[in-house]
Order: C-alpha cells, then structure tokens, then sequence
C-alpha cells in the first residue's frame, strides 16, 4: 500500500489496556484552564518512568462545561485501579487545587466504576470544607485563601488502551519533524484520545528491555536508530535518516484507530519514505492496529 | 411535564384536605386505579379515597400531574421518595413535607412550612427537590438535612429555620430570620434578604458551585436564572452563631 508516493508497511501497532479517567477543569478564563492543565498532564509521557500518561484530549468552550466557563477536557491512564485513584488525588490536588479560580469535574459520568478524589482532596478544608448535591451529584467547596475550589466527590473510571503508534520513517530529519508536526496536529482534536508525548511526538521509541542489562524494562530501539544501522540490526530502509513515533492513547480502540488514520494521512506528504510501527510480536498487547486495515478504515 | 399519571380535581375543595398518605413511600409502578385507593383525610368528611376527589388517568411512568385548585390541599408530597410530582396551581400547608427523593414542582404558591420537618421530628427534608413557582409561606425548608427548595417568588419568615444541611434557593425577597439556628446549610437570596443578628458577614465572592446549581436549575425546570446571577457576586454571611455555625447565607449583589 502506497499512500502519495509513501509506502504504507504490512505490520501493526500493539497496543495496551490501561485505565483512564476524564477530567474536565474550568476556570475564570483560557489562560488558567490551560495553566492547570498544563502542570497537570506535565511528567506524563509513559507510564514506564512517570507511572501515569496524560494529555489533553480538546479545549472545551463555555457553553460545554459544567459551570459555563471555559474549560477543557484531560485524558489520565494508569496501569491500574488502585493507581488511578492515587494519580488523581496526588496531580489535582497539586496542580489544579493550586491554581487560581478553577475546577475540577469527572467527564465519565457514565462510567460504572468510581474512585473517590474530592472525597480525599476535601481533608485539606480541614473541617471547613462543606458538601453540596446537586442533582445527584456530590461535590466538596473547599475554602482556599483565593475563594473556594470545587471539585467532585467521584471520577469515573473506564478501561481505556495505550501505546497506539506509528513511526514516521523520513529521508532527513526535517522532513520526519514536518510530517510528526502535521500529524500531531491533525490528531489534537481527535475525540476520546491524547498524544501524552512533548507535542505528541516521540523521537526516542523503545524496545523491550535491554541487549546489555537485564534490569531495564526498556531501551533505545536500535533496529529504528538510523546512526547504529551499520551495527545492529536495523530495520530502516536505506534512504532513511531520521525517524519519529507518533504515539496515541484513548479510550477504546476505535478513536485511536480513527487518529491514527487522520495522523498517517497527514503524515504522507514529500520526504517522507515509509510508514512503520511498533509491536513486540503481538505477544504483550491486547489492541492490535494494522496499519494497512486502519487506512482502509478498518482496524482496531 | 408530559404523559404520566393525571390526576383532575372533580370538584373544588371546601374544606383542608389532608394528602400526606397520597405519595408517600413507593408510588411509581402503581397504576391509576391503585393510586386512585389511597386515602385522603378531610377535616369534616373524614377519610376518603383520593379517586373520590380526583379523575385519575394514564399510566404512572414515575409522573404524576394535579390539576385543579389545590389551595386546601395541605401535606400534599409529604414523604415524597421517588417520581416527578407537578402541581398546577397553588397547594396548602406543608407540601413536600419530609421529602427524601424525587421532585414536586408546584406552579403557584405553596403555604407555610414547605419542605419542612413534620412537627416533632428533627429532621427534615433527607433529599429530592421542591420547586415553588410562587411563593411560599413562612418555614419553607425548615430542619432539612439534605436536598433542594427553590422559591421562585417570596419566601415567608424563618426559611430554612433550624437547616442542618442542603440548599434553599430564593428568587425573590426572603422574610425575616432566614436560616435561624442553622447548624449547616446554605440559603441562596437572589432577591432582597437581611440575614438575622446571629450571622456574621464573611466576604464578597463568586461561589462557582452556585453556577452549577442555578444552571441546572435554569435546564432542569426553566426557572429565571439571569446572567447576572450566574457571573455575579454573592456576599457570604455565617451562621447561626447560636449554633454551629457552619451555614451560610448567600445573598447576590450587585456590589
């Protein structure tokens, strides 16, 4: 398969179950919206060295959020259960908490499971924080020096998937940043996922432990470093120079191969050699993307 | 409110009727002919079954609707748990009276003591929602521990006298002693309202969880929620003093 000159390759993107929670800030204007979330989803990239990935899943206009302020929408996926709820606890309450004139709602309100957050965020009130119901719905005031933070009792809690992927495989490493950047802006605003990557693009894709110390749960993926194709062995085609990996998270298979689509077919563009992904044989990861289904509009 | 439960007044009341047994408890799978056997008390007649007053048609579906003049209706909704309870016109005394869940929407004026506790009891309402589209008497939300009233028009002296939590919203001018001796709770005055000596004024700020209880009762039930109650500026008072002192009145002002 050949998309604008760009050869699609026959393989597949594996990908993870991980848990994930919606959570939806506001604030008194953009700017304070986009500061909380920015501490938030910060140190988020994988959950290999950060224990959570995070992102922001779109901006949210006033008339879409709880309060009708301006707010916007954050994707956060952990390993486990147990592990979401500390997340939330710890990353709300240091950096949303913290920050001037906002809160902090579940955007999964459907979902079955629940941890608590305002329910343990609350204590910081120290006694003079007061509940409040609103239909249905419990949420805690808690008085800080600025006014008071309001944030739900509860956050919904889905199974989500992690580590949807594709490489960009390019004659030079500007045409690979081009092609990264226009995929990663036409996959910004895909509903229901995040790229949890510094501007969604990952220039240092991993394998699977290491060829030299057996405690590392993963290491550069050499068969994809362009500068150790005469030593290892490599994987990358012999006009290729430079490599990028668009990484996706989301919260069902569907939207991350719907993303993946859009940021394959932005990525087809001039110096751009061939689409690849990563996979550790199909043996760890339950989601498997392939390529070629999902640019057929299939797959996932 | 469409389809559900009708219930037509077949002829005016002349005399305080009492409705407390009608909604009480589990209500919504019953159909209109079970509905139709619970007993209303009249002050002079006695016991009655409430298909003796009214014309009762459809299917329940968790509605019911009143239609008719129901100003000598007192109690009615009291022990209200479940359902979607509309009223169209004005009802007596004590309507929703101990209300633990569900809604009873009245669309005209409501006596003393809506949403209150029944006399004796230390607690009030435990939950729902009772939405006065008129006004109300004195008492409204008295010793409510949880859940909503809403007055849309004036609301009588001592509302929300003895709140041990939940919400009290009033449209209009509130009376005298609003909040007395409540230990927590929340009295919401978007109209004009002079909180007793026992509360001390706090600060002027805008309580973002107001946005999300007056939008939701702006989408809920239509009510006259205004951009300026939504983005405006509410005076805090705490209180009562005498008691606990975890409530709290928050009047909107124009600053």
């Amino acid at each position: 398969m050949k998309i604008r000159g760009v050869f699609i390759e026959d393989t597949f993107a594996e990908a993870f179950t991980m848990r994930v929670a919606r959570i939806i800030i506001t604030g008194h204007s953009s700017r304070w919206v986009r500061a909380a979330a920015l501490k938030l989803t910060g140190f988020a990239t994988s959950v290999i060295g950060c224990k959570v990935e995070a992102g922001v899943e779109r901006e949210l206009h006033a008339r879409e959020t709880p309060d009708g302020r301006p707010g916007t929408s954050i994707l956060l996926m952990t390993m486990g259960k147990d592990d979401l709820a500390k997340r939330l606890v710890e990353r709300i309450g240091q950096t949303v908490l913290t920050c001037p004139t906002t809160a902090c709602y579940d955007g999964l309100p459907d979902a079955p499971d629940r941890v608590g957050v305002g329910s343990a965020l609350r204590f910081f009130g120290d006694g003079f924080q007061m509940s409040k119901v609103v239909g249905g719905v419990r949420f805690w005031r808690i008085p800080v020096m600025e006014g008071e933070f309001l944030v739900q009792e509860k956050f919904g809690m889905l199974k989500g998937v992690a580590g949807g992927n594709f490489l960009i495989l390019a004659r030079n490493a500007e045409a690979a940043l081009g092609a990264a950047e226009a995929a990663a802006d036409s996959m910004a605003s895909q509903p229901g996922t995040i790229l949890p990557f510094p501007g969604g693009v990952v220039r240092s894709g991993s394998k699977v432990g290491s060829l030299r110390i057996k405690s590392m749960i993963a290491s550069t993926n050499d068969a994809y470093c362009p500068t150790l194709r005469a030593i290892t062995k490599t994987a990358l085609p012999e006009s290729v120079n430079s490599v990028l990996e668009i990484v996706v998270n989301g919260v069902d298979a569907p939207s991350i191969a719907s993303a993946m689509r859009t940021g394959i077919d932005a990525a087809c563009r001039d110096g751009v050699v061939a689409i690849s992904a990563g996979n550790y044989g199909g043996k760890l990861g339950p989601h498997h993307f392939h390529l070629r289904q999902v640019m057929e509009g299939a797959g996932g | 409110m469409s389809g559900g439960l009708v219930a037509r007044l077949k002829g005016p009341l002349r005399q305080q009727a009492d409705f407390s047994e009608v909604l009480a408890g589990p209500w919504t799978t019953l159909s209109a002919v079970e509905l139709a056997r619970r007993p209303v008390f009249l002050q002079r007649d006695g016991q009655t079954p409430l298909g003796d007053l009214f014309d009762l048609k459809g299917e329940p579906r968790g509605q019911i609707r009143f239609l008719g003049d129901l100003a000598m209706a007192d109690r009615l909704g009291a022990g209200l748990s479940e359902g979607e309870v509309a009223v169209e016109g004005d009802v007596g005394s004590e309507a929703g009276l101990a209300l633990s869940g569900g809604s009873l929407d009245i669309d005209g004026d409501a006596g003393p003591r809506a949403g209150a506790a029944p006399p004796g009891f230390k607690r009030g309402m435990t939950g729902g929602e009772l939405i006065v589209r008129g006004s109300a008497g004195g008492e409204a939300g008295a010793a409510m521990r949880r859940g909503l009233v809403v007055i849309v028009k004036q609301a009588g002296a001592r509302t929300g006298v003895g709140m041990i939590a939940g919400n009290v919203v009033v449209f209009g001018p509130t009376g005298a002693d609003p909040g007395l001796w409540a230990k927590r709770g929340t009295v919401i005055a978007l109209g004009r309202i002079t909180p007793p000596a026992t509360y001390v004024y706090a600060c002027t700020f805008q309580p973002v969880y107001l946005r999300l209880l007056l939008t939701r009762l702006r989408i809920r039930y239509g009510l006259p929620v205004r951009p300026r109650h939504l983005n405006g500026f509410y005076r805090r008072y705490s209180g009562d003093m005498a008691e606990l002192g975890k409530g709290e009145i928050l009047a909107w002002t124009a600053r």
